[in-house]
């Protein structure tokens, strides 16, 4: 257990491809941190720098205080979960269990007890002599697991551990990734580029892009008040719609209302479109209704915004009684309203005009 | 294929027993050959059916051998044979692997030169280089030894080639793991890359130990003393003995004798061989 610190990080392939630039970031003790981003944004490079096995340019990175750039992965006290699970073919479960603690120089009965152990938490019990290839993808993703649990380390290093399984056994996977994660208390760092994934996991989510942080916060804070065009338009499924200012048609929706010097694209997320007029100073869009995505609890209503070829995309709770190709207004409050400026590609607004 | 017309598959059968016979018939009339009498080959009229002397030939050329041929008994031959071509095959797997694992794994100044080295000697086999490689053995003082034998035909690019393209396809993420998991580049190779390579080895022992027991050339010039003669340069001598009817039934028990090895190593590894060709453990 230990907290990570990682400052002035930089990585740069190659003498001219800049992978990372000038990375601060501190992962306190116990916590679950996870690094979403798209794929090219650095989020697996800085991983693999913390595990050691991708070198560090510039900067330092400490594990629990002590510096660990020169240090070996192994030396580093981690353990890390791959994506293609990375799991010894011709060992059998317990061997690829077994493997990190032996060659550390563990005592027998203190390998056999935490094997035991760690094969009970993960229900991996009757499947400990077969080899990985008996296995389904499930199962070798637990025994993935259980080869970082049973080293007992300082931290857990998972790089999208999750993506090569199917969407239902990766919606259980993640609760007990979580699960575990709780329980033990570990230090981790979890790599995805899904952001469900990302928000349901995070103590803190840590958003990238192209080598950068954008923003780093608890998931919740980060949907609700993103701090960069970017992480507005990655967060959210669907995604927020961002409305430019300069059109004809943005500027008479939100003539009315007093929105922040600067303010050229505002965003609005899917949900926060009611149909009904508020009481309260809202912004209003009509234009026809092109699709309708019922999703099972909510349906995803498509609207082509009158006088323009912008579509909008409106969350609506439960089976919805739209029909495709009728007219449609929708309201937004001034509050869910998130203003930006595309030049800076920074909100506009500070905390306190917008609480 | 789902057809069914009784004279196609009777025309392919006929073909193939035509195959079979062609290449069986040979071997099967080496055979008889080998438990005849002395004469009973020159009398114009082939025996078709085995013969009563079998034991009696095949003691005597494993224990005595054809002296006026000049040959050793053939338990000389067969073991120095033996020898040659197990260390050839062994030399040549450990060599190539070794070397496979340095170029895939490591990066060090001029990687891609040395594999490009290995890889070219592909062009130069030992037929054409025999020369100056005969020259360089004998100011070594290597004629006439194991060593002779042996060396000259050790470096196998395609080995290395074989073992670089498999351990190409064995995922980094292995190598990774094995890093966190603390095993160093020695205990990487010993506990992960070999036990994934067994297959690998097997198949290619096998080709090699034939590639070393079948080679003629290079015995038949490095070695004068009857002491190092191999199975295979040695059944010439016995064949091409001047002034006199080559004796058949000493002869042919030699080539019966010298077939067996490879046949027996295609037999015993055929399962791991074929495995090793065929698929890659993962």
């Amino acid at each position: 257990m230990a907290s990570i610190d990682i400052k002035g990080v930089k990585k740069v392939y190659s003498g001219t491809v800049t992978a990372i630039h000038n990375l601060d970031l501190s992962i306190p003790d116990g916590q679950l941190v996870v690094l979403v981003g798209p794929s090219g944004c650095g989020k697996s490079t800085l991983l693999r720098m913390i595990a050691g096995l991708e070198s560090i340019t510039d900067g330092t990175i400490a594990i629990d205080g002590a510096v660990v750039n020169a240090k070996e992965p192994a030396e580093r006290d981690i353990a890390m979960v791959f994506q293609n699970y990375a799991l010894y073919p011709h060992m059998t479960v317990r061997g690829n269990l077994e493997y990190g603690l032996k060659n550390r120089g563990t005592p027998r009965d203190e390998i056999d007890r935490r094997v035991a152990e760690a094969a009970r938490i993960l229900e991996i019990e009757p499947f400990l002599d077969r080899r990985p290839r008996q296995l389904s993808g499930g199962q070798r993703q637990r025994v993935a697991m259980g080869r970082a649990i049973v080293r007992q380390p300082k931290a857990f290093l998972f790089d999208e551990p999750l993506s090569n399984l199917d969407a239902k056994l990766r919606g259980q996977m993640r609760i007990e990734i979580k699960r575990l994660q709780r329980n033990l208390a570990t230090t981790s760092v979890y790599v995805t580029h899904d952001q469900l994934e990302a928000m349901t996991l995070a103590d803190q989510l840590v958003v990238m892009n192209g080598g950068r942080i954008e923003q780093v916060g608890a998931p919740i804070s980060i949907y609700e008040r993103p701090e960069t065009l970017f992480v507005a338009g990655f967060i959210g499924s669907p995604p927020m719609n961002l409305m430019p200012m300069d059109g004809a048609l943005g500027a008479q929706a939100f003539a009315s209302l007093d929105l922040p010097s600067g303010t050229d694209v505002v965003g609005i997320r899917p949900d926060s479109l009611v149909v009904s007029q508020p009481q309260t100073p809202s912004a209003s869009f009509s234009g026809t209704v092109e699709l309708v995505e019922p999703v099972g609890g909510e349906s995803h209503v498509h609207m082509r915004l009158a006088g323009s070829s912008d579509i909008m995309i409106i969350s609506v709770p439960g089976r919805t009684e739209i029909v495709e190709g009728a007219p449609m207004t929708v309201y937004a409050k001034a509050g869910d309203l998130h203003p930006f400026n595309h030049q800076t590609g920074k909100r506009t607004d500070t905390p306190a005009a917008n609480p | 294929m789902i057809e069914n017309r009784p004279f196609l598959a009777f025309l392919t059968h006929l073909v193939l027993i035509v195959g079979v016979v062609v290449v069986a018939f040979p071997v099967y009339l080496a055979f008889i050959a080998s438990t005849h009498g002395s004469g009973d080959f020159m009398r114009g009229l082939v025996p078709l059916l085995p013969g009563p002397h079998m034991i009696e030939n095949y003691s005597y050329m494993f224990n005595v051998g054809l002296s006026t041929a000049g040959a050793p008994p053939l338990s000389i031959m067969l073991l120095n044979s033996l020898v040659m071509a197990i260390s050839i095959a062994v030399g040549k797997i450990i060599i190539s692997i070794l070397s496979a694992y340095a170029i895939v794994y490591f990066k060090f100044p001029f990687r891609l030169l040395a594999f490009w080295t290995i890889f070219i000697t592909l062009m130069l086999p030992v037929e054409v280089r025999i020369i100056p490689t005969f020259k360089v053995v004998s100011d070594l003082g290597m004629l006439n030894s194991y060593p002779g034998l042996i060396i000259p035909l050790i470096a196998s690019a395609t080995a290395t080639f074989l073992f670089r393209q498999f351990f190409l396809t064995v995922p980094d993420e292995l190598m990774e793991a094995a890093r966190v998991d603390g095993a160093g580049p020695l205990k990487f190779f010993r506990d992960i890359l070999l036990p994934l390579s067994r297959t690998n080895i097997a198949a290619l022992f096998v080709i090699l130990f034939i590639y070393g027991w079948v080679q003629y050339l290079w015995p038949l010039l490095v070695t004068t003393d009857s002491k190092y003669y191999t199975v295979v340069m040695g059944i010439k001598r016995l064949a091409a003995t001047a002034d006199a009817e080559p004796q058949w039934n000493f002869v042919m028990a030699a080539v019966m004798l010298a077939m067996l090895p490879p046949v027996l190593v295609v037999i015993l590894m055929q399962r791991l061989f074929v495995k090793g060709l065929v698929e890659t453990e993962k």
